[in-house]
């Protein structure tokens, strides 16, 4: 009794192979815009770094005033309608100094985490595929951690005002130290990914076959290793602005009267002691608005990363 | 029905009544199914919800009942909807699942009707499931005496010191080498047999009417499995506990079990007394399951369908079973079969079963 | 036994990295422009005093000779002088060291007070609104500067309400200050009698300790949310649930699985605080360690700057010690 053929009920099958780069980036967008509409204060957080990046880019032409030219005869005002974040104590304009500052803050924050990111990256990937293997290339290894041990130990924000003394106060410095402090972050994300994929069943399987290492790095080690690094490349972003700021406010960073948050808020300090708080609060709300965009951009970044969360996603969406 | 499968059916269940050391387990299987259920699980039906595709059915209209002190079998391949029937019977469907139609009762009570904190002073202390991958099971932080003895004190409401008593009572009933000691162990100092005995004391230390064992020997060396199972029958029996007995291996269920259930693709194929099964499996599915297990050629090659294609799922009326059935026929594809009375006690889900 | 094999080998691997550091900062501030001979003599000074000066200091000798001079005194427990206050730098940091550890103590104690309940509640609560509070609480945390919090706070408390005490220093100048022994003022205070000075350092303790613990309980809340959530779905939990036990219990068993992460963050922001509050310190004129090495950086005074390194790195080995002893007392995996 030999079995009836079988027609297939369903639709005709699918092509079989890879899906085509269009396909993916159809269901990648698909699935990027779900995950805006189930996490609203992902969404939040691009139109909020989208929205100062504009402001940056297009200060001169919103500003209302000069975010340089001191008018002594208006100094200190509250909020009016001619002045609606009010004047600081020189008589600049509160709300075109906040709308020029993300051009230095942002730049600085985004040039100094982008080096520490690159450096770091490679670093780690260099030594977290090399730890281990015998010869020079393992001592390298472990000499760059131990390095980067001694670096972290450091008193972050000394070690930065140290920097920044060092070469100068200027925004080149200020960049110079934020890229430098973060080095280390980057060092050790990338490596404990690079160390946990190597040890991958699959990975291996690619070593045992003799795949070379490019191969190796390149199918198997960035794609998995660069998640949370984007992630941690959104906080920081975050984080370096905060630095930045604070290395202002301290007076080792941007020095006045260039418009930035962190020197606007230690301006404006004596100022708030005595009950004239908007030259301190506007540029502290900007900057914690911007820095929490940042966050959650760096959140929904690792939320994408996270294959099990992307499932838990899809339930949500069912029982909502 | 060919002579050689014949063969194999008999030897097997042979091997299972000596191993027993109960000639009479096939007495036992009617004697128990006078009795009133124990668990009786009524069209009952899971799916999962995953983004992107139509939900999952896992079970599909599962019927399942346990007289007291049963061991029914529960035998099916990876991803067949045993642990899901577990789950749910416990009534603890992982996320993203859900149950959507059916009844389970026990002893009489609908299951579904309870609240959470009616179902937690069941579970553990009339319902208990003993698992696979033992220790991760227990807390690494904890000493195996505590973690036992917990739970009695939980469910019976003893003291510390008599739940401690009790949990070295159960240390030594599973036969733990050195109970005193154990009881002092944290989890990462046990072998994976230890762990798992562990996890049995765990499970019967209040005496439950029901016990759910989802795959829980699969990842022992075989010795040690054989002794587990041994004790774990021996248990069960003088508790008069009823057991479901989840399994992908048939050969365990053919020597443990009173009774053996096949399930496929979320629905019972068949379902028939352990004796009356092994001598002549009547779904060809549980014939090919059969003909795996006794690794003879001739027969793995008669009852090996086609390799199963994915889309042919998708069809509500054909028998899920088509695509990869040897004795598929032009009704198979348009019409699914109800799960049928053959015999007395026997089921099979299918328009044309094995006849003998 | 095992427990002090444990700490020697993590005290051999400190050692080197103590040098490391100080050898990092002695070269850094070296590097830092400025002359300390000409900053302390002031403009006035002859070239002549100045050579002088810097050949008492030692600055004349070339750079290795420099460190060695500096390692030696080290040795003998000689941090060198800080040529601001003209005090040994030990001195100076008896003082305000701990300061700067009252602050950060009372901060964190707050900051757990706040994160670990928090975390905790949102961990249960997965999709509700408590979950929710504690995510966003955790990012907005993240993202406020801590000086501008504290002169919100400063705007609110003491301009706007009155409620507190000015916002400087760590006492009212008016009262006397206590007699140092532990240097926690309110605990010297305490142990002396000195009421006045108790009310008065604790007023001024308000402000600056809750900036501290509202900003830094957004870490701990989320170490400890993400934590519990994974030890809430871990198997254990499951098969306890499995066996009927209490959520209670399982819960409370959830937390001591996910107690070892969060006494991790604990101790990272211990050790980051000692330096990273110095921009509080800044703003309340607080007089700690931080503000001290700042001023030092920004003046070309480097005996101070080399102190606090020493001090802080110092210390956050003393709270990594405790932390790997408190991790052998409850994770039983560590003790082999």
């Amino acid at each position: 009794m030999r079995p009836v053929p079988l027609t297939s009920p369903g639709g005709p099958t699918a092509p079989a192979g890879r899906r085509t780069l269009g396909a993916k980036v159809k269901f990648a967008t698909r699935y990027f815009l779900r995950l805006l509409r189930t996490h609203p204060s992902y969404a939040a957080g691009y139109v909020i770094v989208t929205v100062v990046v504009l402001v940056a880019i297009a200060a001169p032409v919103i500003a209302p005033y000069s975010p340089i030219t001191a008018d002594p005869s208006v100094y200190l005002q509250s909020p009016s309608l001619a002045h609606p974040f009010g004047t600081d104590n020189t008589g600049m304009d509160v709300l075109s100094r906040v709308i020029y500052a993300p051009r230095i803050d942002l730049a600085i924050a985004v040039i100094g985490t982008a080096i520490s990111a690159i450096i770091g990256t490679l670093l780690g990937a260099w030594v977290g595929y090399f730890q281990g293997t015998p010869g020079i290339r393992n001592i390298a290894s472990g000499t760059t951690m131990r390095a980067a041990d001694v670096l972290q130990a450091f008193p972050v924000f000394v070690f930065a005002i140290a920097l920044v003394a060092v070469f100068g106060q200027s925004i080149n410095s200020v960049i110079f130290a934020i890229a430098f402090v973060n080095i280390p972050i980057y060092l050790r994300l990338m490596r404990s990914q690079v160390l946990s994929i190597r040890r991958m069943r699959y990975v291996e399987a690619a070593f045992v076959s003799g795949m070379p290492d490019r191969f190796i790095i390149r199918d198997h080690i960035v794609p998995n290793a660069i998640g949370p690094v984007l992630a941690q490349l959104s906080v920081n972003i975050g984080w370096s602005i905060l630095l930045t700021a604070g290395l202002s406010f301290v007076g080792a960073g941007v020095r006045a009267p260039t418009p930035e948050w962190g020197a606007m808020i230690a301006t404006g300090f004596p100022n708030v002691m005595t009950g004239q708080w908007w030259p301190s609060v506007f540029p502290g709300l900007a900057l914690a608005v911007t820095v929490y965009g940042f966050a959650l951009i760096g959140t929904s970044i690792e939320f994408m990363a996270d294959p099990r969360r992307r499932r838990t996603l899809a339930a949500a969406q069912v029982s909502a | 029905m060919t002579e050689a499968m014949r063969g194999e059916a008999q030897s097997l269940v042979t091997r299972a009544n000596i191993r027993q050391g109960n000639p009479a387990s096939a007495g036992r299987a009617s004697a128990a199914s006078e009795g009133p259920a124990v668990i009786d699980v009524r069209d009952l039906e899971v799916a999962y919800y995953v983004y992107g595709a139509e939900p999952t059915r896992a079970l599909r209209n599962v019927s399942v009942r346990l007289r007291p002190g049963e061991i029914l079998g529960l035998v099916g391949e990876s991803g067949a909807g045993k642990t899901t029937l577990a789950r749910a019977i416990m009534r603890v469907v992982p996320r993203p699942g859900r149950i959507e139609r059916g009844e389970i009762f026990f002893m009489g009570t609908d299951l579904g009707a309870m609240s959470e904190a009616e179902l937690s002073k069941l579970r553990g202390r009339d319902l208990a499931m003993i698992v696979a991958n033992p220790r991760g099971e227990l807390n690494p932080l904890l000493r195996i005496g505590p973690q036992i003895a917990t739970i009695a004190e939980v469910h019976l409401g003893v003291s510390r010191k008599r739940g401690l008593e009790m949990a070295l009572d159960m240390l030594r009933a599973v036969a733990i080498p050195d109970p005193e000691r154990r009881l002092r162990a944290y989890p990462h100092e046990l072998s994976g047999g230890m762990a798992q005995r562990i996890v049995i004391a765990m499970a019967l230390i209040c005496g439950p009417r029901f016990v759910i064992s989802d795959d829980a020997t699969s990842g022992l060396d075989v010795t040690v499995q054989a002794q587990v199972l041994d004790l774990l029958r021996k248990l069960v029996r003088e508790q008069n506990t009823s057991m479901l007995y989840i399994t992908r291996d048939i050969g365990v269920a053919a020597n443990f079990c009173d009774r053996v259930d096949i399930i496929y693709k979320g629905e019972i194929v068949e379902d028939a007394p352990t004796e009356a099964f092994f001598s002549g499996p009547a779904h060809p599915y549980s014939n090919f399951l059969f003909a795996a297990f006794s690794h003879n050629a001739e027969l793995r090659r008669r009852w090996m369908g086609s390799a199963p294609s994915p889309e042919s799922d998708a069809a509500e009326a054909l028998c899920l079973y088509a695509d990869r059935c040897v004795k598929r026929q032009v009704r198979c594809l348009a019409e699914h079969p109800a799960l049928r009375e053959l015999a007395a006690g026997r089921l099979a889900r299918c328009h044309f079963p094995v006849e003998r | 036994m095992a427990v002090v094999r444990y700490i020697a080998g993590r005290l051999a691997f400190l050692v080197p990295q103590i040098i490391g550091i100080v050898l990092v900062s002695f070269l850094l501030i070296k590097a830092v422009p400025g002359d300390p001979a000409t900053l302390m003599l002031g403009p006035m000074a002859t070239p002549q005093t100045i050579a002088e000066l810097r050949a008492q200091l030692g600055l004349d000798k070339p750079l290795p000779v420099q460190f060695l001079i500096y390692v030696d005194k080290l040795a003998h427990g000689n941090l060198g002088t800080s040529w601001q206050t003209t005090k040994p730098v030990l001195d100076d940091l008896r003082v305000r060291f701990p300061a700067t550890l009252e602050l950060v103590t009372y901060g964190m104690l707050l900051a757990l007070a706040i994160g670990i309940p928090l975390g905790v509640a949102s961990a249960l609560g997965k999709r509700g609104p408590l979950a929710k509070l504690g995510g966003f609480y955790g990012l907005v945390a993240g993202a406020l500067p801590d000086f501008w919090l504290a002169l919100i706070l400063i705007y609110i408390f003491y301009s706007l309400l009155g409620w507190v005490a000015s916002p400087i220093g760590r006492i009212d100048v008016t009262v006397t200050t206590p007699h140092m022994i532990t240097g926690f003022y309110t605990i010297d205070s305490l142990l002396t009698g000195n009421w006045a000075a108790f009310r008065s350092s604790v007023h001024h303790l308000i402000l600056p300790v809750l900036t501290l613990g509202l900003v830094n309980a957004g870490p701990i809340l989320k170490m400890t949310q993400a934590t519990m959530e994974r030890t809430l779905e871990a198997d254990f939990s499951l098969y306890g649930r499995l066996c009927g036990l209490p959520e209670k219990l399982v819960i409370r068993r959830a937390f001591r699985n996910a107690l070892p992460s969060v006494i991790t963050i604990v101790s990272v922001l211990y050790g980051f605080l000692i330096g990273g509050a110095v921009l509080i310190e800044i703003v309340f004129s607080w007089g700690g360690a931080g503000q001290y090495a700042v001023q030092g950086v920004l003046n070309s005074d480097f005996n101070p700057v080399l102190g606090f390194v020493i001090f802080s790195a110092l210390f956050s080995l003393v709270v990594y010690l405790i932390v790997d002893l408190i991790y052998l007392a409850i994770d039983p995996r560590i003790r082999r």
